[in-house]
């Protein structure tokens, strides 16, 4: 649909600092984001904000993002127009640089071809497209600038609470994304710098073969396109003096803040006692409470000098004089079967046990009596009469009588 | 060699952690135009001299296994200061080092998880804070200039450096991609380039 120019700057002279509201909010617009905008932006003239929202969809200053949707975005060449009348620069990426640059080449290619065929009519329509091309890369390497330039200085002034690894972030994006592409494109080594020497000597070879007449046209073109290479290297190379002080500052600061809240962090997830002691920033503290004074080391040697002379401990070497008492009673348990053998049998045998041995306790003649009984060479059987007391040394048993024989 | 001046005062103040700046002259000074001699001097005792690369000089602190409580309460007011300092969107060490600052003014209760940081290694209150303050004064960390105003000394970049050093583990854990120092080596090949 055509728009009616007079319509369309009639409307934009009425509603300047809606459509700078406009392009400064960008992306997508619903109409009741549109209808805030109207009413915080009101125009010279009175009008309803609905009136002001159909109109900027009719003269297509607002177009739809897809046919039939609510949502609607500031039509591309509106949005360059009111960049260039704000003076806002919008940065090229190296990838439309690098098109360029194919551009060129394609041209010269064509250039070359109607050189050496000695045919002017290609000569002249590449030559404008050369100039053409030129142009473009020349405003686009300006205003790339520019924006780097807007760019740091909007870091350097910014007042809104941005912390510090987010304007690294977007420092490093700028650096990645249009400063460091753009100086391989166009460094010495670079296709850029290829592309134009091959443009000159094509542009110089047209002038010594007088295929092309406009020699004045021909030498501005030789100038633009030695200024446009030495320009875009210093431009981008001034670019990078520009960022990298910052890039380095946030860059320190953007690590040191991070350090800190990791080491917060982690305290606030694992507590005080798994912190451990990396976090720590150490500090010497010399502590001499154990280092001993001259007083101390000469009482300490004055005690060693003073000392009373001591025999020293006598090691006694020779055998002990009497048995101990566990290999005593294992002797007389052992020698207990032999003894029993000769009086075989024996009718009571608990009653042979203490009349016999009435000097041992009761524990140790339970021993000898159970090491009789379940002897290899005893049977043991109750006698069947009444179960009788046996005093001991130490107490008294009561059991029915065992007869011990030999098997 | 125990010619070297002023070393009596010297080892005074750095054997009780005391970190020499350009405020502590005329200690400074001599440490400065002889350290070499200095270092040899305590190294023979056992004590190494640092000297940091912004200039100031401390005792390498020994590994104690039993910390002292100022450490970590140190560590996480420091912490919390350039946690701070980060979301204010300004350069760290510029917002520390360029300004006074009022001790009713810190940000450390100015909100619930910084004060929760704080109540882990036992500081509550803005008298807590003071007595550490106090006792960073006593480390050459801190100055007071007034009954509540202060301004950090040069020494509190351990403090940076601790960071810097945190943030390095982290990385070459692989926490991030993305680290600064990836961008570093890949920003300073083209700078070398140029």
């Amino acid at each position: 649909m055509k728009i009616n120019p007079q319509a369309f700057f009639n409307f934009c002279a009425a509603h300047p600092v809606l459509l700078r509201a406009l392009a400064e909010r960008g992306g997508e617009f619903s109409e009741a984001e549109t209808l805030r905008l109207i009413r915080a932006n009101p125009g010279a003239a009175e009008e309803l904000p609905e009136t002001a929202w159909r109109r900027l969809r009719e003269l297509q200053i607002l177009v739809p993002t897809e046919p039939g949707s609510e949502s609607h975005f500031l039509a591309e060449p509106v949005a360059r127009l009111l960049s260039y009348l704000f003076n806002e620069a919008n940065p090229a990426t190296p990838e439309m640089i690098r098109g360029y640059v194919l551009s060129l080449d394609t041209t010269c290619k064509r250039l070359a071809r109607a050189l050496d065929e000695e045919d002017i009519t290609p000569v002249k329509l590449a030559f404008d497209e050369i100039s053409q091309t030129l142009r473009r890369i020349h405003a686009d390497l300006d205003e790339t600038h520019h924006a780097i330039l807007t760019e740091v200085a909007r870091y350097k002034t910014e007042r809104a609470r941005v912390s510090v690894r987010e304007k690294f972030r977007r420092i490093v994006h700028w650096m990645e994304r249009y400063v460091e592409p753009m100086i391989k494109i166009i460094d010495a080594d670079g296709p850029l710098r290829a592309t134009f020497d091959e443009t000159e000597r094509l542009l110089g070879r047209a002038r010594e073969e007088a295929l092309f007449n406009d020699h004045p046209a021909l030498a501005r073109n030789l100038r633009f396109l030695r200024l446009i290479r030495d320009h875009a290297l210093r431009v981008f190379t001034q670019c990078r003096k520009e960022i990298q002080p910052l890039y380095e500052s946030l860059r320190r600061s953007s690590a040191i803040a991070e350090g800190a809240a990791r080491a917060l962090e982690k305290l606030q997830n694992e507590g005080l006692v798994r912190w451990g002691n990396e976090p720590l920033i150490g500090v010497c503290a010399l502590r001499f409470q154990n280092v001993p004074g001259d007083a101390a080391i000469g009482h300490a040697l004055r005690r060693v000098v003073e000392h009373p002379p001591e025999p020293p401990p006598v090691l006694e070497l020779t055998s002990e004089e009497a048995a101990p008492g566990a290999l005593l009673r294992r002797r007389w348990l052992d020698a207990l079967p032999e003894r029993a053998a000769t009086e075989l049998p024996i009718e009571d045998l608990l009653g042979w046990m203490v009349e016999r041995h009435p000097d041992q306790d009761t524990a140790q003649i339970l021993s000898g009596f159970s090491e009789l009984i379940f002897h290899d060479n005893f049977h043991a059987r109750f006698t069947g009469n009444a179960p009788r007391a046996y005093p001991t040394a130490d107490g008294e048993l009561e059991a029915a009588p065992i007869q011990l024989t030999s098997l | 060699m125990t010619s070297l001046p002023h070393l009596q005062p010297v080892f005074e103040r750095l054997k009780r952690g005391y970190h020499l700046g350009p405020d502590d002259e005329p200690e400074y000074s001599a440490l400065a135009a002889r350290f070499d001699d200095y270092a040899a001097y305590f190294e023979a005792i056992g004590l190494r001299l640092i000297r940091h690369e912004r200039e100031f000089f401390y005792f390498e602190p020994d590994n104690a296994e039993t910390v002292p409580d100022t450490l970590p309460r140190i560590a996480v007011f420091s912490f919390i200061l350039i946690d701070h300092a980060a979301n204010q969107g300004r350069p760290i060490e510029d917002f520390i080092f360029s300004q006074n600052f009022l001790l009713t003014t810190l940000p450390h209760f100015t909100l619930d998880r910084y004060a929760a940081l704080l109540r882990q290694v036992d500081v509550h209150d803005l008298k807590d804070i003071k007595n550490l303050l106090d006792h960073m004064k006593r480390i050459g960390w801190v100055k007071w200039l007034g009954e509540d105003e202060f301004r950090f000394l040069r020494p509190f970049h351990r403090v940076f450096s601790k960071c810097l050093e945190l943030s390095a583990s982290s990385s070459s854990r692989g926490d991030e991609a993305q680290t600064p120092e990836a961008n570093q080596s890949l920003l300073t090949s083209a700078a070398t380039k140029e």
